[in-house]
């Protein structure tokens, strides 16, 4: 059948119409081959704009449609929908973008009406060479992987299984809670962290659909939406689940008790080899730490040939034979929770942390702060209480001698809170707050903050330049900017308000699941503004500070969206899965693989048999980078295909 | 690794061929494919013996290299090797294998390489020529090596290839065994073997040659200064646009050099695929926006793209150059252009296993310097 080709030309309110010519574009379109209708409209994407496409298609029997707007990114779904309902097949559709591309980045009427001709040129040109090609659909297994197990995990995982699906969270640590349950109170309610936590850990370890997985991690990871298959590393605890009672004997006579740094505590506390790493933990099971366990590094611990751990388990629970396990599981969609770490304020040295032990981070303030912290929720530094505490904004983020120009989003809010929190804890003490600019857009976060320099809460403008020692005193030396003078301020202690960033093990997520990082290095979104919790794999989306700083308020949301996206889904048990692929021609191939190291979505694998590559058509998202490595051109992209792209090319220049 | 003598007692080329009759005699392998004269006789090509009294006609030494091993074992294990196959290669043939298996093209399992120290080796017209000048190409090289001299025999020079070669020792970590002809003395050929395989051929440690590591020192140099030169007067006439064009200008499209390439692995060049198929009224309107199309059109595109495709691979064993009906220098320029980008990767084709490829590679931090910015 000959090609019958309509192009439509949009204004786009004045946003194209202001720039371009549209009417002589229309003139030109008429004079192309194949063209049998050329019009302009005001809004293509507007009712009357598709009703104009169906009329046409109907009228002069279209069997391909131009639209030159915008970007195709918005609307091309919307224009193949528009030319599917009246029969012509969407990938026989094609957009030429003069918005973008064109009119909001020229000036000249004349050159940018040149450039959309040019432009409608090549898509009236590639339309004629479209195939039609089918959307398929797979079905989805009625299950999730969740990958982290903090607040956003937790939460996630949560709404899944209420929705009646199975969910595995796998927990890199040897407990859920994450962060969150390192943290003393929140903002801007001052409520308990740890009590909203303990709640969350309660319904999720209780729920019949949700199976926890702590001490994992994920070794490999294959399939492609609806279809995943996940081999995950189980490390042993050397101790029995359905024996332990918690009841901590066998860490009260480990030898080691009172010598290793407490993580949980972020180091202000030290624990025993065989530890639980605080009450609420889940499973709330004591585990041994293989690094420092004497046992397990040397073969002998104590005395006799039982060690003391042992001796004193009166249920028997510690056992030293465990060893790591495989398991294997299948899912449909998988959502990645995997969270931050923290800056690591010793690349700030000008600011001493590392060399005075009373300069600390934000997060060794909360445990500080928290009831079952190293002093009880007693702020307390080198044994005594502080009469002077100096808070500092912005370490490690806004930062770009740090390389990291980000804004940490949370800073500000939790500063003004563990402010308030030496103002409640220490009412005479003189709290004075360091900032670059006060950012505290959280709902009620200007109220919070009002309400801390209200509590007496002094907050300086300026940068600080250095700390240095004064006898038993902290000097902080900084620039106040609002007063345009160099300014000291005395202190017994100073908090660093130490940024988020990607944590270390971002590379090793990326690489395994094919997802891409943002500029700041934390995983990246499908688009900021319209697909924030997708990625661009299918089936696979973020939850949380994984993908980038974010208060507990908004990694909930978050997390809650990431399920809401994965539930889509499964309940609808199939998905759709993009129609244009790459093909192999297995009479070019030669099997060498260059393909399947350029592809970033594992869609390419080498038959053992025929040695030629084959295209898993379902992983494949039509990006076309294996096409571009094959030496031989033995793959080609449907819907871009060589012939397609050249006519593109020729009417171009 | 061992070091151990085979005695010379008639030639070397007979005791090389007692020596490789014992890998199949053994066991050691099942097949052997050494050099020898092709049917009719007028050359020498690679060919596959199963059995040992064949042997007899084989010329491991002959100074010729019409075809790489290197694509003739590709074939032979592409898809598999079933028996246990010796292969007796110079380096850079098996620096050119090394770089298939990486693309998959052939496999080491199941393969033993016997490496021969290589002196060079000739163009085909000159060793014919020799060959009816009554001139034995063989016996005249083992003469010259016999006293310490690695050169053609006297009127006759190697190919330019050869003469700035830099590798012409194979690497001990990849082959089997290595036969040092250039420790050659008249009466013994040094070998270094493996050692397991050294007790199956029942060979004893002996003292190394060190006779061999000072005609390879002398060697090197001399081909060091040759490369020098030779690359500098590439840069001189070769770059740029108009000197490509001018070094390509009598390149007719036989495509002789893809085909001949041991890395051209392609079972079929883009070139001859439909991508280059053009529909009859493109070349009109070609030839309408340049002003004239010359015929057969794409020729330096040709060249530009089989560079970008392999040239960080390219082991510089000059095929391309030998089999070109024009006499174009062909593998002066991937040699010129391989070692600049091969230093930019720390790439050295054929070196190690280990080491991927630089296009089997992504990288998504290199190179910033070439002002490409990130997301």
């Amino acid at each position: 059948m000959p090609a019958r080709i309509g192009v439509y030309i949009c204004h786009c309110g004045i946003n194209i119409a202001a720039t371009v010519d549209v009417e002589e574009v229309v003139r030109f379109a008429q004079t192309l081959p194949n063209v049998v209708v050329a019009r302009h409209y005001t809004y293509m994407c507007s009712d009357p704009g598709q009703a104009l496409i169906k009329q046409d298609i109907e009228e002069y029997k279209l069997n391909r449609v131009v639209v030159a707007s915008c970007s195709p990114r918005m609307h091309e779904p919307t224009f193949r929908s528009v030319v599917a309902e009246k029969g012509v097949n969407p990938y026989q559709f094609e957009m030429a973008n003069i918005r973008e591309q064109n009119s909001w980045v020229h000036s000249d009427v004349q050159a940018a009406t040149q450039k959309a001709k040019e432009l409608v040129a090549a898509a009236v040109a590639k339309v004629a060479l479209l195939e039609p090609l089918e959307e398929r659909e797979v079905e989805i297994t009625p299950a999730a992987l969740v990958i982290g197990g903090g607040i956003a995990g937790l939460t996630a995982a949560l709404d899944i299984a209420e929705a009646g699906y199975k969910v595995y969270l796998v927990e890199k640590e040897p407990t859920v809670g994450g962060r969150m349950a390192q943290l003393s109170r929140t903002f801007p309610a001052m409520e308990d962290a740890r009590h909203l936590l303990a709640e969350r850990i309660k319904q999720a370890s209780s729920h019949p659909n949700i199976e926890i997985l702590t001490s994992s991690t994920l070794r490999e990871i294959e399939g492609y939406i609806g279809n995943f298959k996940a081999t995950i590393l189980r490390r042993p605890r050397y101790v029995r689940a359905d024996r332990c009672t918690a009841c901590g004997k066998c860490a009260e006579a480990c030898v080691l008790a009172g010598q290793i740094p407490d993580e949980f505590n972020a180091g202000l506390s030290r624990r025993s080899a065989i530890y639980l790493p605080f009450a609420e933990a889940y499973p709330p099971v004591y585990t041994v730490d293989p690094q420092n366990c004497l046992y397990l590094k040397e073969g002998k611990c104590g005395e006799g040939d039982t060690p003391p751990c042992v001796a004193a388990c009166p249920e028997g629970a510690i056992d030293f034979s465990q060893k790591e396990e495989e398991l294997e599981r299948k899912f449909g969609v998988i959502i990645v929770a995997t969270g931050f770490d923290l800056f690591d304020a010793r690349l700030k040295p000008e600011l001493g942390y590392g060399r005075y032990p009373n300069v600390i981070t934000a997060l060794e303030f909360e445990r500080l702060a928290s009831p079952d912290g190293p002093t009880g929720g007693e702020i307390i530094v080198n044994g005594k209480k502080p009469q002077s505490v100096v808070f500092i904004h912005c370490v490690g983020s806004r930062d770009k001698t740090v390389g990291n120009p980000y804004c940490s989003r949370i800073c500000c809010m939790f500063t003004a809170k563990q402010a308030l929190l030496v103002k409640e804890k220490l009412p005479e003490a003189k709290v004075t707050v360091f900032y670059m600019d006060v950012r505290s857009f959280t709902k009620g976060g200007e109220e919070f903050y009002d309400r801390a320099r209200g509590e007496g809460v002094l907050y300086r403008r300026g940068s600080v330049s250095e700390i240095y020692r004064k006898g038993d005193k902290l000097i902080v030396r900084a620039d106040d900017t609002l007063l345009g003078r160099p300014v000291e301020v005395e202190a017994d202690l100073v908090v660093l308000a130490t940024g988020l960033v990607p944590r270390k093990e971002t590379e090793d997520v990326a690489l395994l699941l094919k997802l891409a990082r943002s500029a700041d290095g934390f995983l990246a979104e499908a688009h900021p503004k319209l697909r924030p919790v997708d990625t661009a794999s299918d089936g696979i989306f973020l939850a949380g500070t994984c993908q980038g700083p974010k208060d507990i308020a908004d990694s909930v949301a978050q997390a809650r969206a990431a399920a809401s996206s994965a539930l889509m889904y499964l309940i609808q048990g199939k998905a759709k899965v993009e129609a244009v692929t790459s093909k192999v021609d297995p009479e070019i191939c030669s099997g060498c693989g260059l393909c399947e190291a350029a592809c970033a979505f594992g869609a390419l694998k080498l038959d053992p048999k025929r040695k030629v590559m084959t295209v898993n058509a379902v992983l494949c998202k039509g990006c076309g980078a294996c096409a571009v490595a094959c030496p031989s051109k033995a793959i080609q992209l449907s819907h871009f295909t060589p012939a397609q792209t050249m006519v593109m090319v020729e009417a171009l220049v | 690794m061992l070091h151990a003598w085979l005695n010379v007692e008639r030639n070397p080329t007979q005791t090389m061929r007692d020596f490789l009759r014992s890998f199949l005699e053994k066991g050691i392998v099942e097949a052997i494919l050494v050099p020898a004269p092709s049917a009719g006789g007028a050359s020498i090509t690679p060919t596959l013996f199963l059995n040992p009294e064949e042997l007899s006609r084989a010329e491991p030494f002959a100074p010729l290299m019409p075809v790489s091993e290197a694509t003739m074992v590709s074939m032979l294990t592409r898809t598999g090797n079933p028996i246990k196959l010796g292969a007796v290669m110079r380096n850079c043939q098996i620096r050119a294998l090394v770089e298939l298996v990486k693309f998959k093209q052939a496999q080491l399992d199941n393969l033993i390489i016997i490496g021969i120290d290589c002196p060079g080796t000739y163009e085909l017209k000159d060793y014919s020529a020799m060959v009816q000048n009554g001139v034995d190409p063989t016996a005249s090289l083992l003469e010259n090596l016999a006293r310490g001299e690695v050169s053609p025999a006297p009127g006759y020079s190697f190919r330019e290839a050869c003469t700035m070669c830099i590798y012409p020792i194979p690497d001990p970590a990849i082959v089997a065994v290595t036969v040092g002809l250039m420790g050659f003395d008249g009466e013994r050929l040094p070998i270094l073997v493996k050692e397991e395989l050294a007790e199956k051929l029942g060979l004893a440690d002996g003292s190394p040659s060190n006779r061999r590591e000072e005609v390879i020192n002398g060697l090197l140099k001399a081909r060091k200064e040759e490369r020098e030169k030779q690359i500098g007067r590439f840069t001189k006439e070769g770059t740029g646009l108009e000197g490509l064009l001018r070094w390509f200008s009598k390149c007719i499209r036989c495509y002789n050099c893809m085909g001949i390439c041991p890395i051209c692995y392609c079972r079929e060049c883009v070139f001859r695929t439909p991508v280059f198929e053009h529909e009859s009224a493109r070349y009109f309107d070609w030839a309408q926006k340049k002003g004239v199309l010359q015929m057969p059109p794409e020729h330096l595109l040709f060249h530009l793209t089989r560079i970008n495709h392999m040239v960080t691979s390219c082991v510089g064993c000059g095929l391309c150059s030998s089999a070109c009906p024009s006499e174009i220098d062909v593998a002066l320029v991937f040699q010129s252009v391989g070692e600049e980008v091969q230093a930019l990767f720390g790439y050295v084709p054929g070196r190690s296993l280990e080491e991927p490829a630089p296009v089997q590679t992504f990288q998504e931090r290199e190179f910033l310097e070439l002002g490409e910015t990130l997301r």
